[in-house]
């Protein structure tokens, strides 16, 4: 599909780098719209989040309606559509995890961050979701801070994780 | 009590404890000499070398990867594609998860082997978007691999020429499905594809594509080396040859991947290899091939783990993600939390799937909290009766088919629940 | 392939074609296999799962929809199995959708299934919450409570329609229909098509006008011809209690399989408007024409009945005509009427007023590519039919802001270029078609005669023109070559300011090309050099060979919806109908003896010529039918004080609109719902119309009218019906020879249709030209006739915008149009804005040499820099009071798309 000139250059609201590196991304497959999906992760790296000008930006620079971009990146649950804390805690709750007192977890957690999942502390510093399997069943019960690793989680576990992300700041 | 040793295949180098997986460690290990043995063959004489290895497919359905690169057409004029599948998912599994972070150049190697056997010059992986650290690695790795010459223009002086890209998932367990794996790397809802046309004939972008698992591809390379019939002669032969990565988690002591031989008892997995059940308690239930297959029980101990054998004693061994349950364990509650993934990672086409995943998981939550109903369960078996083979892809049926063998075989789990409200073994 | 193949279907061996679902094969032999997914018009989805058969052999139950079969298969679509699947959909559907959800009357199709099957309630309970209807959107009310996501409104928005604006919002059970970036309905990009409504099964998605009565069963359908562009759609009136109260598309219809835009769907309202007028009107003694701008114009008139209205218009015209001579009277027909009575205008103006004044709108549209097309070919037509955008591999669109202006024809040409087929947009708007282009070429306006040369200097440079063709198809090739040599891809770009390099593209592209089609708007014919721009069109489709085959072609693109017809039926001053010159002596003999009067042998004033005509006091009285030139003229100034100079005007018409309110006489006609005939469209396929409603009041069909002024002024025109027109019109119009009612009851044709066993012609110049050999006709670039300078830097572009109709008299009255676009919006690109510090909503002043206009502001890439666009539907702040009436010398029509504007911020 036809990319337009336009007032604006595409992609305007995003890092020259990260432009730069959207457009070598998209030359790796024969159609534009198949670098939809890392375009929108490095857009949510970028802001934290997909914001409607980000999504729109996308969506001309790919020759793409909004709407098939919103209905994509909808459909994948690593992609918010609202800010999100500093610190994205993921907590595995499925089978091997629950098995060995990934609730327990999750419910301590809820109750020292205060929040219900997904969720976001109100000074911005943890979101708290519970996730489906992370493959990471030899140490669970797991969960994941910005996609890193922590296994064989309890309580006490946890509460020492958030105190050390907390004093990182 | 030491578990007995088997040949590793895949696994091999990483017994090395200061082993890190890059190019020069893989190479100092024998790594990339399998491909310019495949470089020197006809493409169609690496097919039919894959075939005679009786290697099948890792990723879950157990289809002979020889035959699966045969019926891609031969018209080398015809643009082809390489997906490989990192998008491991399915609960209970993550050997993936390892091969990626630790073990990355025997997926390159084989995938460029792959693609030459089917005339393919770009192939991509698709890795899981949760995957932060093995895709780090793995683009390491392909940049190494590109700057050895194992990929790019005229690989090893051959004239065949492959790029390989990584492209990132971000959270659905349905991109493992192959046509819905297509259908995200095309930059869409990973929505599975009608069927016909199969991947191998209208694939990614349209084209003829062959999708292969990491853990697949990785044992192209030493069938390269060792020859079809070395591969073969692992496990139990013809049909079920070489070895597999089982991922034992749950209640044993020591879970974790183990690569065993093809055909080895269930009871030597878990009571040898992963050190029993913990504290000594009682086994109660076992999912041998990841949360899709219908669960064992005690009784299956001796069931060989092996593609035919796990399937005639009524489950599947999938992706070989082995979950071990002691007497603790309410089924009950494992059928909440099975049900949740499925309805959760439905990914909303079929009716059936959609809408009773979703059932399934109210009226099992129901029960769970105590406010079942008599009648729930034959609700529910009608459900999952009308949820398989039925729908565009299998998920429906890989939501439908654990339920009702946890009603068969753990009806009392049940039927306490409904009756008495509360759950027998307390379970937290 | 064999012609059909053996199948066992429940139980019986049947004969089914090859190609076939099972779905279709099924239907075919009579068993209705239920779905709620499926939509015939667009590839299946399957995932309803309602369709679920049962194929022998096989473990997984197979969509009925989505499968072909095969020989020897085995189905069955009732087994146990595929019954209780379907019933469990059902089911599931229930429990969020149980019976009764739908009320309002327009039917829902899961209801329906689930009591066919048996099924009264659900045994799973309800989802705890449900989204809240959003009456965001004017026209269409959505509540997605009822929805069973079938996606079949995401089919019809981006696979049917080409909208792209529905999608789906997240996944699983939580899956929804969502728009854009997850917006309201109203503030998205939606553009009101209502495809989506008329795809939804349930009343998920419903229209919202008249929704009381809508969907009452007690509601009459007529099929008939959408009222608005020249595509033609097809429609169905939907009528209660004497009212058009809802509108759907015709699925039959080879035009629109369908489809409408928002204009056909929800455009209706101004049917039964108060405004409509119900009496003839007199203009009371002693009022001057002026008195109509204050206060409400009918106050200058009083009613009068039909006989004293018809017996004061004959004597008039007779008067004037016995003292001034019958040239001294000019008449101006309807491309909005059917064809037989654009016949009898037009006969009524050389037979019964003895002169060729006589002329309609085209002069004001596609005169020039008219006059191009008959010069060089030999018919004044599209050469294509609109559907053939599918056969073509690149499609070319010049000068044509398609999706505005032929909705359903931009839908085509969207789905094509989907499809495959590669789309090139020449335009210096960035129209919404652009979206969907591979390339887009964005040339300076009043350019375009320099940059179709520069295309054909590359080909003739690349020798990519087609040999064969130009030797065997084409005269005058040798011409060409000359004047082609001076447009190098550099000069062009200086001239135009499009890249050389996107130049070399778009002409390797085009000569490559296996078929290629070029379509083109007013964007090309509204200039002082609208003649040269189509024939330099002409002169690239001829040196490529892009003409004469299915796929290629040479297409304008007519605006109004019989503007093909009233030209073919002579309703031109030029032509008796069939396009047979008045100044041909024999042909006029010919009609001469058809019609029993000698007939005037001096060619006719164009409309812009009969303005002249009355400034100079040429012309003394005027017969308007069905047209508002005080909107629609160039310079509206100067057409006004040239109209009041006229000693007597009749208008016919549906409104006092704002030229009717200066006449002497108002005589009110029906409008098209209210009567039969047949309209010709863009691509030359003469429909049959259908009256829906009564007409309000004493109004009548123009025809009854014209026939009865003809009588009173002595000539008889006894018709009985315009079936009886019709046959009259065809016996003299050769390429409507093979016409008749009773052939045009299904689909239409398309001329020429010779005769009875003619099936008409999808495209035009297969073997050879119309006029034999096709001409080359070389052109150099000419500027506008006004260049922006100092006092008047920017260039004003006008034209139409989707939700209005040229002067606005019936889209303005129609409620949800007038609600979706209610006020002029003056187009501006953003830098120029921020010069001006202007910004979207603020209110600016637009001043040329012929007037000024006050409007808001809308702030805009589509409108290139140092232009400005104005849509002319707004009589409050006519365009026309802007634009230039500086003529192509040629085809006589106004440069309507350039001339030199200041922008003032407006206090």
């Amino acid at each position: 599909m036809g990319v337009a000139p336009a007032a604006t250059p595409p992609l305007a609201g995003f890092r020259p780098e990260t432009r730069e590196f959207m457009a070598q991304i998209v030359s790796r497959y024969p159609t534009r719209r198949a670098g939809l999906l890392p375009l929108l992760s490095l857009a949510q790296e970028e802001h934290g989040y997909l914001t409607v000008e980000a999504m729109e930006q996308i969506a001309a620079f790919l020759g793409l309606s909004p709407t098939e971009v919103y209905e994509t990146a909808s459909f994948y649950t690593l992609l918010h559509f609202r800010p999100i804390g500093e610190h994205l805690v993921q907590v595995c709750t499925n089978l091997s995890c629950a098995l060995l007192g990934a609730r327990p977890v999750v419910e301590h957690l809820k109750q020292r961050l205060g929040v219900r999942e997904g969720e976001t502390t109100a000074d911005g510093l943890f979101t708290l979701e519970t996730v489906e399997c992370i493959a990471a069943c030899g140490g669970a019960p797991a969960l994941q801070v910005n996609g890193r690793y922590y296994e064989r989680m309890t309580p006490s576990a946890a509460d020492a994780l958030l105190d050390r992300l907390a004093g990182e700041r | 009590m030491s578990a007995p040793a088997y040949e590793k295949v895949i696994l091999r180098n990483l017994q090395d404890p200061g082993y890190r997986g890059t190019l020069a460690e893989y190479r100092a290990r024998g790594g990339y000499s399998g491909l310019p043995k495949a470089l020197q063959l006809q493409p169609q004489e690496v097919i039919d070398l894959v075939k005679q290895s009786g290697l099948r497919g890792r990723g879950g359905a157990g289809f002979p990867t020889g035959l699966k690169w045969d019926f891609v057409p031969k018209d080398l004029a015809l643009t082809k594609y390489v997906a490989i599948n990192g998008d491991e998912g399915e609960p209970g599994t993550f050997k993936d998860r390892q091969l990626l972070e630790q073990e990355p150049h025997p997926i390159i190697e084989g995938t460029v082997i792959t693609a030459y056997a089917i005339g393919a010059h770009v192939a991509y992986i698709y890795v899981r978007g949760e995957f932060v650290e093995g895709a780090k690695v793995f683009q390491r790795a392909l940049e190494e691999a590109y700057a050895a010459g194992f990929l790019g223009k005229n690989i090893l002086g051959s004239g065949f020429d492959l790029d390989f890209y990584m492209h990132r998932g971000a959270g659905a367990y349905i991109c493992g499905e192959e046509t819905g794996l297509l259908e995200s790397l095309e930059g869409k809802r990973g929505q599975p594809r009608l069927k016909p046309p199969f991947p191998a004939v209208k694939g990614l972008f349209g084209k003829p594509t062959v999708v292969n698992n990491v853990e697949t591809v990785s044992n192209l390379p030493p069938i390269l080396v060792g020859g079809p019939e070395w591969y073969a002669g692992i496990g139990v032969p013809p049909k079920n040859t070489g070895t597999r990565i089982f991922s034992i988690s749950g209640h044993v002591e020591r879970p974790g991947n183990y690569e065993l031989p093809l055909g080895l008892p269930l009871r030597e997995l878990i009571f040898e290899h992963a050190g029993g059940i913990r504290g000594g308690r009682q086994l109660k239930a076992v999912i041998p091939g990841g949360a899709s297959s219908p669960i064992f029980t005690p009784a299956h101990l001796d069931v060989k783990m092996d593609f035919d054998s796990v399937a005639a004693a009524g489950s599947m061994a999938g992706s070989g993600g082995v979950v071990v349950m002691d007497e603790t364990t309410c089924l009950v509650r494992v059928a909440r939390v099975i049900a949740h993934f499925f309805a959760h990672e439905s990914c909303g086409q079929c009716t059936q799937c959609r809408e009773g995943t979703a059932w399934l998981h109210k009226m099992l939550t129901r029960i769970d909290e105590g406010k079942g109903r008599p009648e729930d369960l034959e609700v529910i078996l009608d459900v999952c009766d009308n949820m398989k083979g039925k729908t565009i892809c299998v998920l429906s049926d890989a939501a439908a088919m654990p339920i009702e063998s946890y009603i068969k075989h753990f009806r009392d789990d049940f039927e306490h629940h409904i009756r008495g409200g509360a759950c027998p073994t307390g379970m937290a | 392939m064999a012609d059909t193949i053996g199948l066992t279907l429940n139980g019986r061996s049947q004969e089914v074609a090859p190609a076939a679902t099972i779905w279709q094969a099924a239907r075919a032999v009579g068993l209705e296999v239920p779905t709620l997914c499926y939509d015939s018009r667009v590839a299946p989805a399957g995932n309803c799962r309602v369709c679920m058969v049962e194929v022998a052999g096989e473990r997984v139950l197979a969509p009925a929809c989505a499968r072909q079969v095969q020989p020897g298969m085995v189905i069955e679509t009732q087994s146990p199995k595929a019954v209780a699947a379907r019933r469990m959909v059902v089911e599931l559907y229930l429990a969020d959708h149980p019976l009764g959800t739908c009320g309002v009357g327009k039917g829902c199709e899961l209801e329906a299934l689930a009591r066919r099957l048996g099924l009264r309630g659900s045994r799973f309970p309800a989802r705890s919450s449900a989204p809240k209807p959003d009456l965001s959107s004017p026209v269409i009310a959505v509540d997605l409570s009822k929805c069973i996501l079938c996606r079949r409104c995401i089919s019809a928005c981006s696979d049917l329609q080409v909208n792209n604006v529905i999608g789906l919002d997240a996944r699983g059970f939580s899956t929804t229909i969502s728009f854009d970036t997850n917006l309201a309905m109203g503030r998205s990009t939606c553009v009101s098509c209502g495809e989506c409504v008329s795809a939804c099964p349930t009343e998920a998605l419903v229209e919202r006008l008249h929704q009381d009565v809508a969907f009452r069963p007690d509601a009459r359908k007529t099929r008939t011809v959408c009222p608005y562009c020249g595509v033609g759609c097809n429609v169905e009136l939907h009528v209660v209690d004497n009212r058009v109260v809802r509108v759907t598309g015709t699925r039959e219809s080879a035009v629109n399989l369908g489809k409408l835009c928002v204009k056909g769907r929800f455009g209706y309202d101004f049917i039964q408007h108060p405004d409509r007028l119900t009496r003839a009107l007199i203009r009371r003694p002693g009022v001057p024409r002026e008195a109509a701008d204050q206060g409400d114009p009918r106050d200058c008139f009083r009613e009068a009945s039909w006989d004293e209205a018809l017996d004061l218009v004959a004597a008039r015209l007779g008067g004037l005509k016995a003292r001034y001579g019958p040239d001294a009277l000019g008449v101006v027909s309807s491309a909005k009427c059917p064809n037989e009575e654009n016949y009898l205008i037009q006969k009524f103006a050389r037979v019964v007023l003895g002169t060729n004044n006589v002329d309609h709108c085209i002069r004001l549209c596609h005169a020039s590519s008219v006059a191009a097309l008959i010069y060089a070919l030999g018919s004044g037509a599209m050469t294509n039919s609109s559907f053939e955008v599918y056969s073509s591999d690149v499609i070319i669109v010049m000068g044509s802001n398609t999706t505005e202006n032929h909705p359903i024809i931009s839908s085509h040409m969207r789905q094509a270029a989907k499809r495959g087929a590669t789309l090139i947009v020449i335009d210096p708007r960035r129209i919404e078609l652009v979206n969907h282009a591979h390339i887009w070429l964005r040339q300076r306006p009043g350019t375009d005669v320099a940059l179709l040369n520069g295309l054909m200097h590359v080909i003739l440079k690349e020798g990519l023109h087609d040999e064969a063709f130009i030797r065997g198809r084409t005269e005058g090739f040798e011409q060409l070559g000359p004047v082609i040599e001076a447009y190098p891809p550099e000069r062009v770009e200086a001239i135009t300011g499009v890249p050389a390099a996107d130049l070399v593209r778009v002409a390797r592209l085009y000569g490559r090309a296996k078929a290629a089609a070029i379509y083109w708007g007013m964007g090309m014919s509204q200039h002082t050099t609208g003649t040269d721009n189509c024939l330099s069109l002409i002169n690239l489709g001829l040196l490529c060979g892009h003409v004469g085959r299915e796929g290629t072609g040479l297409n304008p693109l007519r605006g109004q919806n019989n503007v093909q017809g009233a030209g073919d039926m002579g309703a031109i001053p030029d032509n008796y109908p069939g396009y047979q010159p008045v100044e041909d002596p024999g042909t006029r003999e010919k009609f001469e003896r058809a019609w029993g009067v000698p007939l005037n042998p001096r060619r006719g004033l164009t409309i812009t010529e009969m303005m002249e005509a009355m400034r100079q006091g040429g012309l003394r009285g005027m017969y308007i039918v069905g047209e508002n030139p005080l909107v629609s003229e160039a310079n509206i100034a100067h057409a006004r004080a040239a109209l009041f100079r006229l000693e007597w005007i009749v208008a016919q018409d549906i409104f006092l609109n704002e030229t009717a309110r200066y006449a002497d006489v108002v005589l009110p006609a029906a409008c098209f719902a209210e009567k039969g005939g047949t309209y010709t469209n863009t691509d030359r396929r003469v429909q049959l119309a259908r009256q829906a409603v009564e007409p309000p009041g004493e109004a009548r069909a123009d025809w009854e009218i014209i026939c009865d002024v003809a009588v009173r002024m002595g000539y008889p025109m006894p018709y009985e019906d315009l079936a009886e027109v019709f046959a009259e019109a065809a016996a003299v119009t050769p390429i409507y020879a093979g016409l008749s009612y009773a052939r045009l009851q299904g689909e239409g044709l398309q001329w020429p249709c010779a005769d009875a066993t003619s099936v008409g012609a999808p495209f035009l110049h297969k073997e050879r030209f119309t006029r034999g050999l096709g001409r080359f006709v070389p052109c150099h670039q000419r500027p506008p006739r006004e260049l922006p300078d100092d006092d008047f830097p920017f260039v004003l572009n006008t034209g139409r915008v989707l939700e209005h109709w040229h002067t606005g008299s019936m889209t303005r009255r129609s409620h949800g149009l007038d609600a979706l676009y209610p006020e002029l919006l003056v187009s501006i690109h953003p830098l120029d804005a921020d010069e001006l510090r202007v910004r979207s909503g603020d209110r600016v002043q637009v001043v040329s040499r012929r007037g000024r206009i006050t409007a808001r502001a809308e702030v805009t890439e589509q409108t290139p820099k140092g232009s400005i666009f104005i849509p002319f539907h707004f009589a409050e702040a006519a365009a026309n009071l802007l634009t230039i009436d500086a003529l192509d010398p040629v085809a006589k029509i106004p440069e309507y798309k350039f001339c030199a504007v200041r922008v003032e911020r407006a206090a």
